[in-house]
C-alpha cells in the first residue's frame, strides 16, 4: 500500500484504512512507516459493526483480539457507490494495490517495469506479465499473472464453453512448490452467432487481458525465515485457437517463462515476529501492543488471564492431535 | 495474583503474546494454531454493503486526531476503504 500511493493519487483515487488501534499506534505507524494514506482509528469498532463486518467468531474471551473485522476492501465511485469488493478468506491475505486500481478504473493497467515475456507468432502477440508490487512475490499478497492477447483485425478467440471441434483458451501456471493459483479472471466474451453453421460462439477480440490471480505461501516464502532463493521461473501455457469468421488457425500451445523476484515481508516489530530474517518495522511496536492489551482488557483484567487458560488449553488439545 | 494496575499488568501481559506458533503457511502469530484469529474465515462471513450500494457514511479520527468524515473528506473522488485488522500485530 505504501509503496503504492503515488499510483492512487495519480488515478485519482484517495486511500482509507480503518481499524481497531488507537490515534496513537497509528501516528507512530504512519510517521515510521512513511504512510501518506488516511489511518482511521476505530477504537471501540463502532464503524467496524456499522458496516456488519465485526468477526463474531471472536468473543470477548479473546480478549485483545476482539473487535478485529472481517478483512477486506470496498471501492468505490465518485458518487460513494460500491463498484467493487474484495473480502478475504484469511488475515493473511490480501489483493495487491494495483488491483484495487484497476477495479476503481475498471481496466488492467499493467507498469513498464513489470516482469514479462513475449510471444509474437502469426501476427498474434501474447504477452505475459506478473502484475501488482513491484512485479515481485511477497507471502501473503495476491498478484496477477497478466496474459495479454493483441489479435489483429477480423481475429478472435474463444472462451469457454465452445462446440465440438473448437479450442477454447487456457492458461495454466506453473512454478515451484508453494506457489498458490486462483480461478481464472476475463473480461466478458462478446457473443458470435455464426448463420453458415447456425452456432453460438463466445469471443475475445482486439486487445484481451487474461488474470490469474497467484501467491506464494510458506513452503516459498516465509515471514519466520531468511528467503533462500531469490529468483524463481514461472511458466505460462497458453493455448488457443485463433479463427476469423470463415476459417480457423490450428489450435496452439505457446510457453512464456519469466524470472520473478521473491520479496520479503514486513513484520512488525514485536519480539515473535524479528530476527527471522525478515524486514522488520522502523520502530518498536511493542508499547502498542501493550496499550492496545491494556484497553482491552483493563475493564475485566481476568479476561488476560482467560486468554492465557485458552490459549494452554488450545495448546494441549494440538500437541495431542499433533 | 490479579493484574489490578498497569504496573501489575506491565508484567504478565507479555506472557499472553511474547509465544508464537507458527502455522503450515510459515506464518507466527499471538495465538495458537486452530484459534479463530488464525484459521481460515468461513465462506459465509458477512462482507458488508453490496456492490451498488452507497458506503455508509462515518467519522473517524484520523493518525492525527482529526476527525474525517468519510464521504465529505473524499469529496468527488473515488476511494478505496481499507478493513484489517490491525498496525500492531
Amino acid at each position: 500500500m505504501r509503496d503504492a500511493f503515488d499510483k492512487f493519487e495519480a488515478a485519482g483515487i484517495k486511500l482509507y484504512a480503518l481499524s481497531y488501534d488507537d490515534q496513537e499506534t497509528l501516528a507512530e505507524f504512519a510517521q515510521k512507516q512513511g504512510v501518506q494514506y488516511t489511518l482511521l482509528s476505530d477504537t471501540d469498532s463502532r464503524v467496524i459493526k456499522q458496516y456488519g463486518l465485526l468477526n463474531e467468531q471472536l468473543s470477548k474471551k479473546d480478549a485483545f483480539l476482539f473487535g478485529i473485522p472481517y478483512p477486506g476492501v470496498f471501492v468505490c465511485d465518485e458518487d460513494g457507490t460500491v463498484i467493487s469488493k474484495f473480502f478475504h478468506d484469511s488475515y493473511k491475505k490480501r489483493e495487491s494495490p494495483e488491483m484495487l486500481i484497476d477495479a476503481a478504473l475498471g481496466h488492467i493497467t499493467i507498469d513498464e517495469t513489470a516482469p514479462r515475456a513475449e510471444s509474437s507468432e502469426d501476427g498474434i502477440r501474447i504477452t505475459a506479465a506478473l502484475h501488482g508490487g513491484n512485479g515481485s512475490l511477497r507471502q501473503g499478497i495476491v498478484r496477477q499473472l497478466v496474459t495479454t492477447f493483441d489479435l489483429p483485425e477480423g481475429l478472435h478467440i474463444y472462451g469457454e464453453p465452445v462446440p465440438q471441434g473448437l479450442t477454447a483458451t487456457k492458461i495454466r501456471v506453473e512454478g515451484p512448490d508453494g506457489l498458490v493459483t486462483l480461478p481464472m479472471e476475463v473480461p466478458p466474451t462478446t457473443p458470435l452467432h455464426l448463420e453458415a453453421l447456425n452456432i453460438d460462439l463466445n469471443v475475445w477480440s482486439g486487445t484481451v487481458d487474461l488474470a490469474i490471480p497467484l501467491y506464494p505461501v510458506g513452503e516459498l516464502v516465509s515471514e519466520c525465515r531468511p528467503i533462500d532463493e531469490r529468483e524463481v521461473e514461472i511458466s505460462v501455457h497458453i493455448t488457443f485457437q485463433a479463427c476469423t469468421d470463415e476459417t480457423c488457425l490450428l489450435p496452439q500451445t505457446r510457453t512464456l517463462s519469466l524470472r520473478i523476484e521473491l520479496e520479503e515481508v514486513d513484520v512488525p516489530n514485536l519480539p515473535i515476529h524479528t530476527g527471522h530474517g525478515q524486514r522488520e518495522g522502523n520502530y518498536d511496536s511493542t508499547p502498542a501492543m501493550k496499550r492496545l492489551i491494556w484497553r482491552k482488557v483493563r475493564k475485566n483484567p481476568l479476561r488476560l488471564l482467560q486468554f492465557i487458560w485458552n490459549r494452554k488449553r488450545m495448546e494441549r488439545r494440538s500437541k495431542r492431535a499433533g | 495474583m490479579l493484574p489490578v494496575s498497569i504496573q501489575d499488568f506491565d508484567e504478565l501481559w507479555h506472557i499472553a503474546v511474547m509465544k508464537a506458533e507458527r502455522d503450515e503457511l510459515g506464518f507466527d502469530a499471538p495465538a495458537p494454531v486452530g484459534h479463530p484469529v488464525r484459521a481460515s474465515l468461513p465462506s459465509d462471513a458477512p462482507t458488508g454493503p453490496a456492490i451498488g450500494n452507497r458506503l455508509p457514511d462515518f467519522s473517524l479520527p484520523d493518525a492525527f486526531g482529526r476527525v474525517i468524515n468519510f464521504h465529505e473528506d473524499r469529496g468527488q473522488s473515488k476511494a478505496a476503504l481499507v478493513f484489517y485488522r490491525s498496525a500492531v500485530w
